[in-house]
């Protein structure tokens, strides 16, 4: 737990790994996933690396894996994952695997070849006595005009001559696929200008196409026609269209015999077909058992020898050199898994830490608690290294925030209890294993949700709301009785005042406070919205600077980590009394009115508003009674120190890097801390580029210092903080309004929803027959709504708020949020 | 008109125009040539190409790896781009892209007639064939005798009809017909796409006809480089210019009488835009006039997606696509035949 307040200690270190062990190094890294790897090659293109035979090997097999994967799908089989573990394999097992692959697939490639060939061949059969078994009349009757005497369908040849009966009509018959057909109807007939007639049918029975598989509905048609060479138009035309053409003799009886014999063929070929597929389904077997170990060990042999790729070659070729991050503790564990895999080689690959320059990546470990955490954090920017880590505090402070938002105690129950059971069956493979996004959203988050709801249920406990309903656990501490009885209210006053005034002066009317929230009396009250608006506008100030202070205050955890004193003195401190002196002593007057003016001075109190205002003015009001005694000169004070700050923090500390700038450059001195602190201020840039980290300052790393240090930069840089940050304390603290606002809509719709739902549906019926046949109906709406428009919608609303006010108002006052996470060589695959 | 266009055309196109502008915004950079350059063999080239937007479409060749099996895949993917937009396109986006479409078409047909007049088999010539400019009845060309056959049986109902009606002849189809047809189809269908462009205002118009001007052009000079020294009669010569172009009339009249390349370069020289061009053929590596025509059009090409709400960014991205296969084949093939000293006089598109 204690990692989670700041990143870890991350090193970089350097690998000399033996070129016989490096494969089997590289892999135990793999498998442990502690290294992230820098790559020493960039400048070297991605096939004039060491390693690319290998990896055009793996991907060679990849691609025979993908043409099995492809078979063992279509074939509506299912491709179960690995069992068990599976490290990368030794670089002389990759041929074994590539032989068995390749036979498989070779065996697989003449099977389904077979296959192929034989349904072609049947399709071919099918179409054909499709072809002869349907019967075409058209042609037949064109047969009959043909021989028979003259007529005036058949001008054009009977008037050249007038010897046609020796004419002799022939036919093509064929199939073509449904699309084409018109198309070839209308080419033929322009094509031969008419001297056809062809007709066109849709087959009755669907045939399976033989490569994809796909039931089709040919069409076969029979045309008949004249002459040879319009015979050799039809035929190229039929070609081009790629018909399948068939013989078509013209006696029917010798049409009969060959569809027979056509139905004989097909049956024996669909015995040798079967057979076929059954030898197929063998094989497909053995591919499904070979296959998903296979993948996963060329995967991550590939991976290996990518990672391979990124190493350096050292002057004598007898070891790589890999570089890459790893955390401080983790290096006892890889120096162990370094000489573990290495013992067989001899030589034992070594690993030291090296100084660096550049900033180390960050890495926060979590756990299913804290990673949802980690990740509303994260999603707004990975926190420099070694940087004050929010996330902890947004345990606590996002469901809190949000729950004065939701402040209900109902709905913060169901939502509890959604929470509650993700929580409940979270170790479900089922649960792990959906697909759904909009669940895996929900599911990540279910400890924030579980966190939120309970928070919600307290928060609802002082609004005293449930369902919009006020709860009496403990007494009211308003009596309507001793009011009643001491102002004497007649039967007709009574009857005359819809609206009566409950007054705490008189005694015995208030009792004292409520002992926890809000008084269920208030609910019953016409200005219940007034009063709570006042108490949750203070509350949302109060909550806001408190929530900004621990911001800015945080931010001395910054500063003292990476030594820079002078930022705690030139920064924090006059950030502190800015924020304090102004909008503390805020805070501090809120508190002290409702502590010190009481019940009878009530008519006289003093407005907290007009005060504020005035201070700024430093303006006196005679109708505004003062707080409490030397109350001006305190404001006074607070506000020439608060306004006194601006300076201090816009050129504090560009006056003190500047003056340290001379002084290193003069005299040699060496207070390279303060160097160091300067250049991680003066810009973002610098901070990636050159002075990192103590550490390895103290690893005495001499880089480059001289690196240039422009006054006007770091003037620039100071006074847009200085403006964000004054200007920031007065917008963000009216952002923090933003809580009053969303709680009372939130109050107000689900009050709302009860008037007129549920509320409606309760006066309905006076008997019980009614009510209960309507209350059904209208619970099922009360219940649909409460989920959909309260839980989802406004709990999504105060979501994104109180995500807001935590990336912006709270994490602005000290996270950078510039890093980048350490994302080390693993083999396994995040979830 | 203009302000309504501009309103209304992402209701029809928007998603059109934004996919082809991403599809434009992976084309290869200057980077990924200087990487290509660099390769030793075709599964180096491959290799690179995989960490491009042509991703892994070679993964499922066979090896060896050839030039022209590379040459098929990319052709084959720009056709199944294109083949999205026109499936997705409205009116009158649809008809462009069949415009688009119809110089391939033309160029197929062509080559059938030619591979059927060489006695060569539909099924080799098929291959060659580019897969924008396929069509049903395409195969069934080489049945026709005569252009007006051609017309009558094959051709009556596809989109390349309309411009047959200057060239219907009864001449039998030999190789210098044959050559005529395409020329004056060319010629015909260019004159109707600029039409359209023209018709359709807009940016369109300003972006679409300058680039058929220069297309028109450019074959004009073509056809009269091609003709030098051939049987070709000048009104001939004259009859297959496309009229849509800046050289029309005087510069066409000209360039009709002109009889060898100095005399064409005078002609050009008349004109600002193609003054230059001639220029520099020849000059600093040798380039060829068809280099630098290429250059020009990919320049015409790029500008044209400075503007928004217009067709041409369809056609620039399909020209800018074409030049950058005709690129990644030039390099294979110099890879292939280890003929590196030129492997650098691809065209870049900027």
């Amino acid at each position: 737990m204690g990692s989670m307040f700041r990143s870890e200690e991350v090193a970089l270190v350097q690998l000399f790994l033996p070129t016989a062990a490096a494969y089997s190094c590289v892999s135990q890294l793999g498998e442990l996933g502690l290294v992230e790897f820098r790559d020493l090659n960039a400048s070297v293109s991605a096939f004039q690396r060491r390693f690319v035979v290998d990896v055009r090997r793996c991907e060679e097999l990849e691609k025979t894996f993908t043409f099995l994967q492809e078979e063992v799908r279509r074939a509506g089989l299912v491709l179960s994952p690995p069992e068990g573990k599976l490290p990368a394999p030794p670089p002389r097992d990759l041929l074994r695997i590539q032989e068995e692959t390749d036979r498989l697939a070779q065996e697989l490639r003449d099977v389904r070849g077979n296959q192929q060939a034989l349904r072609a061949q049947l399709h071919q059969l099918r179409l054909h006595s499709a072809v002869l078994g349907q019967s075409h009349g058209p042609p037949m009757a064109a047969a009959a005009y043909a021989e028979g005497p003259s007529s005036e369908r058949t001008p054009l040849i009977s008037a050249p001559g007038g010897s046609h009966t020796d004419l002799k009509v022939n036919f093509v018959a064929g199939a073509v696929e449904p699309h084409k057909a018109a198309a070839l109807e209308r080419l033929l007939w322009r094509a031969c200008r008419g001297f056809l007639i062809a007709s066109f049918r849709e087959m009755e029975s669907q045939l399976e196409d033989p490569v994809t598989g796909e039931p089709a509905t040919w069409m076969t048609f029979v045309i008949s026609y004249w002459g040879e060479q319009i015979g050799q138009k039809i035929r190229k035309i039929t070609d081009c269209f790629h018909c399948h053409i068939f013989p078509y003799l013209e006696q029917e009886q010798a049409r009969h015999g060959v569809l027979q014999q056509l139905q004989q063929q097909s049956q024996e070929l669909q015995e040798v077909l079967e057979e076929t597929e059954r030898f197929l389904s063998q094989v497909l077997g053995r591919v499904q058992q070979l296959l998903p170990s296979g993948q996963v060990q060329v995967r991550k042999m590939k991976a290996v020898y990518l990672a391979l790729n990124q190493c350096s070659v050292s002057t004598t070729h007898k070891c790589l050199i890999a570089e890459g991050w790893c955390a401080a503790c983790d290096l006892p564990a890889l120096q162990q898994a370094l000489q573990d895999s290495s013992s067989e080689a001899g030589v034992s690959a070594v690993a030291h830490r090296i100084p660096c320059r550049d900033m180390p990546p960050t890495l926060i470990r979590t756990n299913r608690f804290t990673a949802s955490f980690q990740g509303i954090v994260d999603a707004y920017g990975v926190g420099r290294y070694q940087e004050v880590n929010p996330a902890p505090y947004t345990i606590i402070t996002f469901p809190f925030l949000f729950a004065v938002m939701f402040g209900d105690v109902g709905h913060g129950l169901l939502m509890f209890l959604f929470a509650l059971a993700m929580v409940l069956m979270e170790n479900r493979p089922a649960v792990k294993a959906a697909q759904n996004e909009i669940w895996q959203t929900f599911f990540g988050g279910r400890y924030l949700l579980l966190l939120m709801g309970l928070f919600s249920i307290y928060t609802g406990f002082i609004y005293n709301e449930c369902f919009s309903r006020a709860t009496t656990i403990f007494p009211s501490g308003w009596s309507v009785a001793a009011m009643a009885n001491q102002s004497g209210w007649s039967d007709k006053y009574l009857s005359q005042h819809p609206v009566l005034t409950l007054d705490p002066n008189i005694p015995g009317v208030f009792l004292g406070p409520y002992p926890f929230g809000i008084d269920p009396v208030w609910s019953l009250a016409s200005n219940h919205l007034s009063f709570l608006n006042s108490f949750k506008m203070k509350m949302s100030v109060i909550l806001g600077v408190t929530h900004m202070a621990f911001g800015v205050f945080l931010s001395i955890f910054n500063h003292v980590h990476f030594g820079q004193a002078h930022r705690l003195l030139l920064e924090t401190l006059p950030e502190l009394i800015f924020l304090l002196g102004l909008f503390g002593y805020l805070v501090f007057l809120v508190v002290y009115k409702w502590l010190q003016v009481s019940v009878s001075s009530a008519a006289s109190a003093p407005s907290i508003l007009i005060h504020f205002i005035n201070m700024f003015l430093f303006a006196h009001s005679s109708t505004n009674l003062p707080l409490f005694p030397g109350q001006e000169v305190t404001q006074y004070t607070l506000v020439v120190l608060a306004l006194a700050m601006v300076p201090v923090l816009l050129l504090g500390t560009p006056l003190y890097l500047l003056r340290q700038h001379h002084r290193r450059h003069h005299p040699q001195m060496g207070i390279q801390d303060e160097n160091k602190d300067r250049l991680l201020d003066s810009s973002d840039a610098s901070i990636s580029e050159n002075g990192w980290s103590p550490d390895e300052e103290k690893a005495g790393c001499p880089g480059d210092e001289e690196a240039e240090f422009v006054a006007s930069e770091a003037f620039m840089h100071q006074a847009i903080h200085t403006i964000e940050f004054c200007l920031g304390c007065i917008s963000n603290t009216a952002s923090y309004l933003r809580l009053w606002a969303l709680s009372l809509a939130h109050a107000q719709l689900s009050e709302v929803l009860w008037a007129m739902v549920m509320r409606v549906g309760l006066s309905m019926g006076r008997e019980v027959g009614v009510a209960a046949v309507v209350l059904v109906p209208v619970f099922a709406a009360f219940a649909v709504m409460t989920v959909a428009i309260l839980l989802v919608m406004e709990g999504l609303s105060a979501f994104l708020h109180a995500l807001r006010l935590h990336w912006v108002e709270f994490q602005n006052k000290f996270y950078l949020g510039t890093g980048y996470k350490l994302s080390p060589f693993t083999f396994t695959t995040d979830d | 008109m203009s302000e309504r266009a501009e309103l209304y055309f992402n209701v029809d196109h928007g998603y059109l125009e934004g996919l082809v502008r991403g599809c434009k915004a992976n084309l290869l950079t200057q980077k990924d040539y200087i990487n290509l350059v660099q390769c030793e063999t075709l599964e180096d080239l491959k290799i690179h190409l995989q960490t491009t937007d042509y991703g892994n479409f070679l993964a499922n060749e066979t090896n060896p790896l050839t030039v022209s099996k590379i040459d098929t895949e990319m052709r084959k993917k720009l056709c199944r781009e294109f083949e999205y937009f026109r499936n997705h396109s409205l009116e009158p986006l649809s008809t462009f892209l069949t415009y688009m479409t119809c110089s391939y078409m033309i160029d197929n047909v062509i080559l059938l007639m030619n591979g059927a007049l060489q006695k060569k088999s539909v099924k080799e010539v098929l291959a060659k064939c580019h897969p924008l400019g396929r069509f049903t009845e395409m195969e069934a060309v080489n049945i026709a005798e005569t252009t007006s056959d051609l017309f009558r049986a094959v051709l009556v109902e596809t989109p390349l009809a309309p411009f047959f009606q200057d060239c219907m002849s009864e001449n039998a189809l030999d190789e210098l017909n044959i050559e005529l047809l395409r020329n004056k189809l060319y010629k015909s269908y260019l004159e109707e796409f600029y039409k359209f462009c023209k018709n359709h205002g807009d940016v369109t118009a300003e972006i679409m006809c300058p680039i058929l001007e220069f297309e028109a052009d450019r074959r004009a000079v073509i056809i009269t480089l091609n003709s030098f020294g051939t049987e070709l009669s000048k009104e001939d010569r004259e009859a297959l210019f496309p009229t849509c172009g800046k050289l029309y009339p005087e510069g066409l009249r000209l360039l009709a009488q002109a009889e060898d390349f100095e005399q064409m370069k005078r002609v050009a020289d008349h004109y600002g835009v193609y003054k230059p061009l001639f220029e520099a053929v020849g000059g600093s590596g040798g380039k060829t006039l068809e280099d630098v025509f290429y250059e020009r059009e990919v320049q015409m090409n790029v500008l044209a997606f400075n503007r928004q709400f217009h067709y041409g960014v369809f056609y620039a991205y399909v020209k800018l696509k074409e030049q950058e296969m005709r690129n990644i084949v030039w390099i294979a093939e110099c890879i292939s035949q280890r003929h590196r000293t030129k492997i650098n006089s691809y065209i870049p598109i900027l």
